[in-house]
């Protein structure tokens, strides 16, 4: 196994004057766990679908395992799990039977597809659940199904677009727990996409910070926290009327608030506890009314807010800052 | 592994798919021929009461005898009328479905045939067979001028009659309704087989799946146009079944049984392959049965399946020569009503029906090229 399981060079992807993928570098190295994560639209899917063969990059290469996909797909993709943005399992097939299709179309030889199943099913704790028609399962049975599946013919990387999202925490904890697994026991290189910043936070020992297309952020969590020089975050929420008289009395206090969609927040600098007295002090004098205000260690969401000046959650896509001009209008 | 072992692989997950709804597939491959054969093959089911406008220039007791032979059985109901333009401006409207005239001096000639002229109106095929069969059954019984009993005392000789026909009147209706029947199921049958299930798949991300499985994804376009080849035989072959439960036969008996299975499995090879080809380049369920429906139907149609070609207006018919579905809906009919295929037609017609089929899975792997950039 070469040092690098996903090498991704210059990746540009163009959909007519849209721009999704901006000339994006990484490299992945065997055995980690790499978070790429972003808000809707970002370009997330677009280069996962680039690193499967799915889509042609306009321009730049993808390298699987050492093995260019372009050129290579069969080849490429023996050696990938997938599991996509979309729950893909067959509801009128079994869990049983639509492991087994797969577990053949990934050429496990007859005589190990039965063992293959059997481990699927148990990795997805669905053994009980066999012979069930898919169709019949929640959407977390099916995401759990559709993971292990991924790993029945033991791919040494897998890819997963958002495998978590819209799942409840029990089915996310679970997929979590799968995935820790089979990254140690069988040192499974994994890529994630995600939006959730806890998903990255915690499960990855890497995490590439995506907007508009380009790569804006790279490194271990805690390398983030600290790119951007902060060590405590003041953060007050307030109705969104009231934010611009609490970001004025934060200017007072002598910080450097930003306001993204419902809330003020501003690095502490300085004494800590200097600022917040006179920030609280202000505030009050102003008469406004603040519903919450705290004072944490930066989160990646901070990491995003100071990259992006806006925050993961907020954005619905590429258009969202002129939504929001024109809700500031109306 | 090989082209063809992951075709088989997707293939045995379609016919999964396709034990587990079994029920379903019955079900509507019984109700898809059912439906066509009551909606078209109700013609074949010899109607009653045909209304005949009957235009008597005679009167002499041989008309009236034979008028009233016309009569017995009640398959056509005869109104009589004064003048023929009375009477054909009714066929012209379309509210009888033939005129019989009787000329003047239908018997004053013994020496000579005498004859009654039939007006068949030939958009109305069913109605004019019975028409033209009860028509001639009663002129071969030849003259009778006995008024109580006709049946000791026939004449010798026949009533000639002059008609034109839309085809043979020895043809059985119900053979030629579901030899068009069944080509067009088959076509349907596939339509509907593989090209929706490209769709399906596409909805349902199976088709992203297996292309980013490490197989060759023109598999995926085989596996789909065998499945829908499958499909396509299951409801044909039903149909064929119903239709010789309702009176169709075949005339080139057990061989013609085989050539008919042949003729139909090649059509549904043919329509699965363009079927994938138009689902690779479609992406909704609805635009794609509009389009499936709207290229079908006029094939079946313009391949003379539920009309002959000879009546369609002059301008289609150059087009039934490039119908594949032209020589299958022939094939049928040589073998349910003439009575065999000739080897030479045999071959020509497979050979026609695979040409077909090479150029639509050489057009769908075209289109399903750049299949996985539109997901
Ligand atoms: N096939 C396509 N044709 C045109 N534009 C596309 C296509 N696929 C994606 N886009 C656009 O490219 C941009 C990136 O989309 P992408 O799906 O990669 O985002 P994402 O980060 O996966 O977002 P999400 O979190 O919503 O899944 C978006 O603006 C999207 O509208
Ligand atoms: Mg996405």
């Amino acid at each position: 196994m070469s040092e690098y399981a996903i090498q991704i060079e210059n990746l540009v992807k163009k959909f007519g004057d849209l721009t999704a993928v901006n000339n994006v570098s990484l490299n992945i190295k065997s055995g980690e766990i790499f978070g790429l994560l972003g808000p809707n639209g970002a370009g997330k899917s677009t280069t996962i679908n680039m690193i499967l063969g799915l889509l042609t990059p306009t321009s730049g290469r993808v390298l699987v395992d050492g093995v260019n996909m372009q050129q290579h797909p069969e080849k490429a993709r023996q050696e990938i799990g997938i599991v996509t943005q979309e729950t893909v399992v067959e509801p009128e097939l079994t869990a049983a039977q639509n492991l087994m299709i797969f577990g053949k179309l990934y050429h496990i030889p007859a005589s190990e597809l039965k063992k293959s199943v059997d481990f699927a099913l148990d990795l997805a704790d669905l053994n009980s659940f066999k012979d069930a028609y898919a169709g019949t399962f929640s959407g977390g049975m099916k995401r759990r199904l559709e993971t292990a599946k991924a790993l029945m013919h033991t791919p040494k990387v897998l890819l997963l677009d958002e495998p978590t999202t819209g799942l409840d925490i029990q089915n996310r904890t679970k997929i979590w727990g799968l995935l820790r697994k089979i990254n140690k026991e069988q040192n499974v290189t994994i890529l994630m996409t995600t939006q959730y910043l806890e998903e990255a936070d915690q499960l990855a020992n890497r995490i590439g910070i995506i907007d508009h297309g380009r790569l804006i952020a790279l490194g271990t969590p805690a390398e983030l926290r600290q790119k951007i020089g902060m060590s405590t975050l003041i953060e007050a929420s307030a109705d969104k009327d009231d934010l611009p008289k609490v970001a004025q009395a934060f200017k007072k206090a002598g910080l450097e608030p930003q306001v993204p969609s419902n809330k003020v927040v501003a690095p502490n600098t300085g004494k800590a506890v200097d600022k917040l007295e006179k920030l609280m002090r202000l505030l009050s004098e102003s008469k406004v009314v603040v519903h919450n205000i705290s004072m944490h260690e930066p989160t990646i969401d901070d990491v995003f807010l100071k990259l992006t000046g806006s925050e993961v959650r907020d954005q619905t896509g590429e258009d969202t800052s002129r939504t929001r001009v024109l809700m500031g209008r109306r | 592994m090989s082209l063809l072992g992951d075709t088989y692989t997707l293939f045995t997950r379609e016919m999964l798919i396709f034990k587990k709804n079994i029920r379903v597939s019955v079900v509507r491959s019984l109700i898809f021929p059912i439906v066509f054969i009551l909606l078209l093959g109700s013609f074949g089911s010899s109607p009653k009461n045909v209304p005949v406008a009957l235009v008597n220039y005679d009167g002499s007791i041989a008309s009236l005898n034979f008028i009233n032979a016309l009569q017995l059985g009640n398959n056509i109901n005869v109104a009589s009328y004064t003048t023929q333009q009375q009477a054909m401006s009714l066929l012209a409207q379309g509210s009888v479905a033939a005129v019989i005239v009787i000329p003047p001096g239908f018997n004053s000639d013994p020496g000579s045939t005498p004859t009654v002229y039939v007006y068949l109106d030939n958009s109305q095929p069913q109605s004019a067979s019975v028409v033209s069969s009860v028509v001639s059954k009663v002129a071969s019984e030849g003259i009778n001028n006995g008024p109580t009993s006709p049946v000791s005392d026939p004449s010798p000789g026949s009533i000639s009659v002059v008609s034109d026909y839309a085809y043979g009147a020895g043809s059985n209706y119900e053979s030629f309704v579901v030899g068009g029947i069944i080509i067009m199921v088959a076509a349907f049958g596939s339509m509907f087989g593989s090209g929706f299930t490209v769709l399906s798949d596409r909805e349902l991300g199976n088709l992203k799946a297996f292309l980013t499985a490490p197989i060759n994804k023109y598999s995926v376009l085989l596996s789909k146009i065998a499945y829908g080849t499958v499909q396509s035989a299951f409801s044909a072959y039903t149909a064929l079944v119903i239709g010789l439960l309702i009176g169709a036969t075949i005339a080139a008996g057990l061989v013609g049984f085989l050539e008919l299975l042949w003729v139909i499995f090649l059509v549904g090879l043919g329509f699965g392959s363009l079927s994938v080809a138009l689902a690779s380049r479609t992406k909704q369920l609805q635009t794609y049965a509009l389009v499936a429906q709207t290229v079908t139907m006029p094939m079946s149609f313009l391949a003379g399946a539920f009309v002959p070609v000879t009546l369609l207006p002059g301008f289609l018919q150059p087009l039934a020569t490039f119908n594949p579905l032209t020589y299958a809906v022939n094939a049928t009919r040589d073998i349910m009503i003439k009575g065999s295929l000739p080897l030479s037609i045999l071959i020509s017609t497979t050979i026609i029906l695979i040409a077909f089929t090479c150029v639509m899975v050489a057009i769908a792997a075209l289109f399903f090229k750049n299949t996985s950039e539109q997901l």
